[in-house]
């Protein structure tokens, strides 16, 4: 049996395989990607393990790895892509890799340290032009003034005039006037500033020009705005007190020379210096970017190759080490289809490394249950996701994803049913799986995207129904094509002078004038769109569909549990739980659903209908249900009839109490025959036990408690009974989201488009243009977006709760094997 | 010493009366400004490595063992761009960086009053910072020495120039002014030269301040924020005045000046303080402690032999204790406070633990202090 039907069939196998064989087979199953090793040392911390060394050995390097990553993107080096699959390297090209990795790293550390030497030098040299500028800007502004006359000379010691003028000071000398020239950021400024005042008391002045270009800042590389600023003030001891500040600040001071000439020469020395130092800063730049384009051409095989010698020590850690130290032992849980290549693989791996001994593969008897694989496609992978969501099946049960491809699309159209919607999304599906493939090579990132193109098949197949549902309702964008012609006519009576008086106009179908006596060949009729009573009409349709296919879709669950029954030979619950069980829905809700089929098709209003079967004598199907389970009978007119066949009265009394039989049929034979099992078999233990008299295995005995198989079991009975009324009331809301749809399409072109269709003047055309604008972006966001989650939540709901709880138990856990897929295609996952 | 008494005088200080007042803030709309904070730090806080990965830590035998298995817990891969063989201060940095990042990001997105109740937490470590700073000034180290070692959530902008200072008065002027903790200042301005014993009233000065204002503020929020910050902070307070004064015998602080330090705002106010002002050994103080049932239970088993906790550990499982409480009520601010200082807790416990490994000093690695 394929596997889309049950999990694949799984056995538990014990591999031995010698020390030095061990690596290379790892590898080759790694490749094949079907083997899930079990830990067998669990209790062995991560550090303690046998191969840490290895695995802290290629931490390492995609640390190194990294580092160059990182240091291309900064240089905006192209890293190539080839999309190939190198093989895991062997043990020992692991020092070869780490010796590149190494000279990579070191020459690139080194490079880089040279740059940011020769790139601070550069930014002193830069800052010291700017300050030079800037002094010089700040000397001939004031050429006139006195005061700045007197400064200039004051800071030229041997100024003879200074002297004259401040003879009376003995002792202390001349009064300087002196400054300090420096740089610092823009942001730090008034931080500076407020404190020059205070700690020197207002007694220095300041002035500051801004460095109109931004700097780099060599180490971070980041764009800085820098300020030159001059301080000027008086004596050794503010001297200090400045210096002490510009350091608190990060401002750097730059000596500057105090006459004119020297600043120049100064300046044009600095000019000199920087074409120099760009000229070598310019050839690092080069040295660094050609490293780094050598080594953009093997960073992804790299990171695979390191990521599948990280994923084969992690898997080898997980295995035994036999005594002898000679040969590991794996545990591991093989797909039984797969044994082969398997096999196959193993051999592989033997050879390669190059040993004679053959590796051992001994399938043995699992004591747990098996983990859950289903192989899947490209198509059925999302129905896959959406099955597994809620629980992953059990080993070996019937996988409810094959049914939801198409139920799940099916229900999902029924409330979604729109053909114009539907054509949105299924144009939409069709490109993404359409242009699949350059879609995955572009790596698009983000949630939302993603979870869009993992459902792609999901929505293509949701489209395709939507569209279909929608011609059934006839109804696109609200709109319905009048393709084959309306059974409905409006007879003479359709002129323009009566209809301009009349509000309503009733067609009666008894009339052949106005009714054609057969029905619209395909969907609803298109009258049924300007119709006052369209909702009346619709309504009593889609409700019933929705009951109809409720209960098809919930006796097909319970026929699964059916198929699981005998799959599992679980007998009891065969005849114990699927019979009553299938008795109860279809003796109740398909019983139901007889009645809808019955009135539909004998109740009618053309001539071909007597009149206890014309539609004003037609009973209520639900209230002649509800009454089905009260026993009662209603009083109707007298010549109308309250049954709609023979014995029907009968039929459903019967039908009742077979029903209500059903519910202690299922709560209390099942546990009690548990029971008496579990006594026999315990006493058939006991008597062994006796007579070998070895008390040995008792601890494989499960537990066996009555009252609690008996809780469980009516627990069980009554989600059943309580559920079969409450799910097939909750199909109803395939009719409710379906009519929701359907109004919200209506109001939006109504109030939107119709208004601008409906403009005669020029002004209209433009007004269209806009309202049309409007009404497209609502229809995407509202109707064909958030309708399209709204409905696609419920129908998950549906088949999670309604479909599923019948048949489905999702107590398994799933098949993870080591494979190295994922590390080939990018994800960023680690083991 | 008027002075003093100016300033703690609008402090009604008795932990009970913060009960009292009643909750400014309704419970039910702390979600509004702080709820997703509040998720986010009870969130971090699970992320709080357990017993059973201190007992794992603990086995390592080497520093890169260590980063291993922190790589497994919710640290992650804050290590993974070291390179190998890892320093200890290379992971104690890493650590604080963590936390650090964690508690800015918290605070760039919080808002009134909680981001001036953040801010009062970061004070603490501006205190320290600029005693460091002083201190290292003292002894002639250049100040871009010790930038790296301070503090980076007690860091401002005047910072660094801290070295202008000789005295204290031109500390407060020049530096301190325009920062938050300007106002804690106002007792310790004086013109002398800083000196060591000076350094360290003023370290003691500021925290009492300090302490004593955040108390205040903690009740004005009301509500359990008060019900909860004012019992740890009356413990922070209380633990200091007894350190102080375990801490000043054999120096040249007279008792008189030594009072001047205790933060008014714990349980030991005022009777236990008096009492504790006039203790002069260790048997004095220990006597204090007697009458206080908390206190009580911490010195006793404390000492300094093998196999005895000391006082300090003592008391650093009495706050990790208070702090782990905090987490049991809902809709209060001490969850931000107490979450920084476990994971301090935590991680001078790796560090300690790193130590151990580090310096193969293994009879001691269990001394670390248990959290959750």
């Amino acid at each position: 049996m394929g596997s889309i039907f049950r999990s694949e069939e799984m056995s538990l196998c014990q591999l031995f395989l010698s020390s030095e064989a061990a690596y290379n087979c790892v590898s080759e199953l790694g490749e094949i990607g079907l083997v899930q090793f079990r830990d067998l040392n669990p209790d062995v911390n991560a550090f303690q393990r046998k191969f840490v060394h290895e695995v802290r050995r290629c931490d390492e390097m995609e640390r190194q790895l990294r580092y160059l990553e990182k240091e291309m993107l900064k240089d905006n080096v192209h890293i190539v892509d080839t999309g190939e699959n190198p093989e895991a390297p062997q043990p020992r090209e692991m020092v070869d890799l780490e010796a590149t990795f190494e000279k990579l790293e070191n020459e690139l550390r080194e490079v880089n340290a040279n740059a940011v030497t020769l790139k601070k030098n550069s930014l002193e040299l830069t800052e010291l032009k700017h300050v030079l500028n800037a002094t010089k800007l700040f000397f001939t502004e004031h050429e006139g003034p006195s005061s700045l006359r007197l400064e200039q000379r004051d800071a030229e010691p041997n100024s003879s005039i200074t002297q004259n003028l401040l003879p009376a000071e003995e002792g202390k000398g001349p009064v300087q006037l002196g400054f300090v020239a420096g740089v610092t950021r823009r942001e730090r400024m008034p931080m500076f500033e407020r404190m020059l005042w205070r700690v020197c008391r207002g007694n220095v002045f300041v002035r500051q020009a801004e460095i109109l270009e931004p700097l780099e800042d060599p180490v971070t590389e980041e764009e800085v705005h820098k300020v030159v600023f001059l301080i000027f003030f008086q004596g050794e001891k503010l001297k200090n007190k400045v210096k002490k500040i510009c350091d608190g600040c990060r401002a750097t001071t730059y000596p500057c020379p105090e006459s004119q000439q020297e600043r120049q020469e100064m300046g044009q020395g600095v000019r000199g210096r920087l074409d120099d130092l760009t000229v070598v800063l310019n050839q690092t730049t080069d040295h660094r970017h050609r490293v780094l384009a050598a080594a953009a051409k093997h960073l992804r095989t790299w990171f695979i190759k390191v990521r599948k010698i990280k994923a084969i020590y992690h898997a080898l850690n997980m295995l035994n080490l036999d005594v002898t130290n000679k040969c590991l032992i794996a545990e591991c849980w093989i797909p039984v289809s797969d044994l082969g290549r398997i096999q196959d693989g193993l051999r592989k791996g033997t050879e390669k490394s190059g040993s004679s001994v053959q590796p051992i593969l001994n399938t043995i008897k699992p004591t747990m249950m098996p983990p859950t694989f289903h192989r899947t496609n490209k198509f059925t992978n999302g129905f896959q996701a959406l099955v597994n969501a809620y629980g992953v099946a059990t080993y070996r049960e019937i996988n409810p994803a094959l049914y939801t491809t198409t139920s799940f699309p099916f229900l999902f159209a029924v409330m979604f049913g729109d053909a114009g919607h539907g054509l949105i999304m299924l144009l939409f599906a069709l490109w993404m799986v359409l242009r699949e493939k350059a879609l995955i090579a572009s790596k698009m990132s983000g949630e939302i995207w993603n979870i869009f193109f993992g459902g792609r098949y999901i929505l293509l197949m949701m489209g395709f129904f939507s569209v279909y549902t929608g011609i059934i309702y006839n109804d696109i964008f609200s709109k319905s094509f009048n393709i084959f012609g309306s059974s409905w006519h409006m007879g003479e009576n359709a002129t323009v002078h009566y209809l301009s008086y009349v509000e309503e106009v009733t067609l009666n179908p008894l009339y052949e004038k106005e009714y054609d006596q057969t029905p619209y060949p395909f969907g609803f009729d298109p009258i049924w769109q300007i119709a006052v009573n369209k909702i009346a009409f619709q309504n009593s349709y889609k409700m019933k569909i929705s009951i109809i296919i409720g209960v098809v879709q919930m006796i097909f669950g319970v026929m699964l549990s059916l198929v699981n029954h005998l799959f599992f030979r679980n007998y009891v619950s065969l005849v114990f739980e699927f019979i009553p069980q299938i008795i109860f829905l279809i003796g109740l809700f398909g019983y139901l659903c007889i009645l809808i089929f019955h009135k539909w098709i004998h109740y009618g209003c053309g001539p071909a209908f007597d009149f206890i079967h014309k539609a004003g004598c037609a009973p209520a199907v639900l209230i002649t249900f509800i009454n089905m389970v009260l026993f009662k009978k209603d009083e109707v007119p007298v010549p109308c009839d309250l049954w709609m066949f023979d014995g029907q009265y009968i039929i459903q009394m019967v039908l009742v109490i077979v029903c209500v039989i059903c519910v202690p049929l299922m709560l209390f034979p099942k546990p009690l025959i548990l029971n008496s099992r579990h006594k026999a078999r315990k006493a058939h233990h006991d008597q062994v036990e006796l007579m070998s008299d070895t008390s040995h295995a008792h601890g494989t005995e499960e537990e066996f408690e009555l009252s609690e198989v008996f809780i469980e079991q009516a627990i069980h009975t009554i989600e059943y009974v309580l559920g079969s009324v409450s799910h097939t009331a909750s199909y109803l809301r395939l009719w409710a989201l379906s009519l929701a749809h359907g109004q919200l399409s209506e109001v939006l072109w109504n109030m939107v488009l119709k208004i601008g269709l409906s403009q005669t003047s020029l002004l209209g055309s433009i007004m269209l243009y806009f309202l049309f604008a409007a009404w497209a972006a609502l229809t995407i966001s509202i109707l064909v977006l958030m309708e399209g989650l709204s409905a696609f939540l419920h129908t998950l709901r549906l088949h999670w709760v309604e479909f599923q709880s019948k048949f489905y138990k999702g107590e398994g856990y799933a098949f993870t094997p080591l494979t190295f897929k994922h590390i080939i295609s990018g994800d960023e996952e680690e083991g | 010493m008027t002075q003093l008494i100016n300033i703690v005088s609008h402090i009604k200080t008795s932990p009970e009366s913060c009960y009292a007042t009643s909750g400014r803030m309704l419970d039910s709309l702390f979600n509004i400004d702080n709820g997703y904070l509040e998720g986010l730090v009870r969130g971090f806080k699970n992320g709080i490595l357990k017993e059973t990965d201190y007992l794992n830590l603990v086995q390592c035998e080497t520093l890169d063992d260590l980063k291993l298995h922190l790589q497994s817990t919710d640290y992650g891969h804050f290590l993974a761009n070291e390179a190998s063989p890892i320093q200890v201060s290379v992971i104690d940095d890493k650590l604080r960086d963590k936390l650090v990042a964690e508690f800015q990001h918290m605070r760039n997105h919080a808002v009134e009053p909680l981001a001036t109740f953040l801010d009062y937490i970061t004070y603490g470590y501006m205190i320290d910072n600029i005693v460091l700073l002083i201190t290292g000034a003292l002894h002639q180290r250049p100040i871009s020495e010790l930038m790296p070692k301070c503090h980076p959530l007690g860091t401002f902008e005047q910072i660094e120039a801290i070295n202008v200072a000789s005295t204290s008065s031109e500390l407060y002027n020049a530096v301190l002014v325009d920062t938050p903790l300007a106002d804690f200042f106002g007792e310790c301005v004086s013109e002398q030269d800083l000196d060591e014993l000076n350094i360290e009233i003023i370290r003691n000065t500021l925290y009492k301040a300090y302490l004593e204002s955040f108390y205040s503020y903690c009740k004005s929020l009301g509500g359990i924020t008060a019900e909860v910050m004012c019992e740890i902070l009356a413990f922070e307070a209380d633990r200091r005045a007894f350190i102080i004064t375990l801490n000043s015998f054999g120096t040249e602080l007279t008792n008189e000046d030594r009072k001047k330090l205790y933060p008014q705002c714990g349980k030991l106010y005022p009777d236990g303080l008096a009492a504790l002002a006039r203790a002069d050994d260790a048997e004095n103080v220990k006597q204090v402690a007697e009458f206080y049932t908390e206190y009580r239970a911490l010195f006793e088993g404390a000492g300094s032999n093998p196999g005895e906790k000391t006082l300090e550990d003592k008391f650093f499982e009495h706050e990790v204790k208070l702090n782990v409480n905090s987490f049991l009520h809902q809709f209060h601010f001490g969850v931000f406070y107490a979450y920084l200082k476990l994971k301090e807790q935590e991680c001078r416990n790796i560090v300690w633990i790193a130590e151990c490994i580090a310096q193969k000093h293994r009879a001691k690695i269990d001394n670390y202090i248990h959290i959750l």
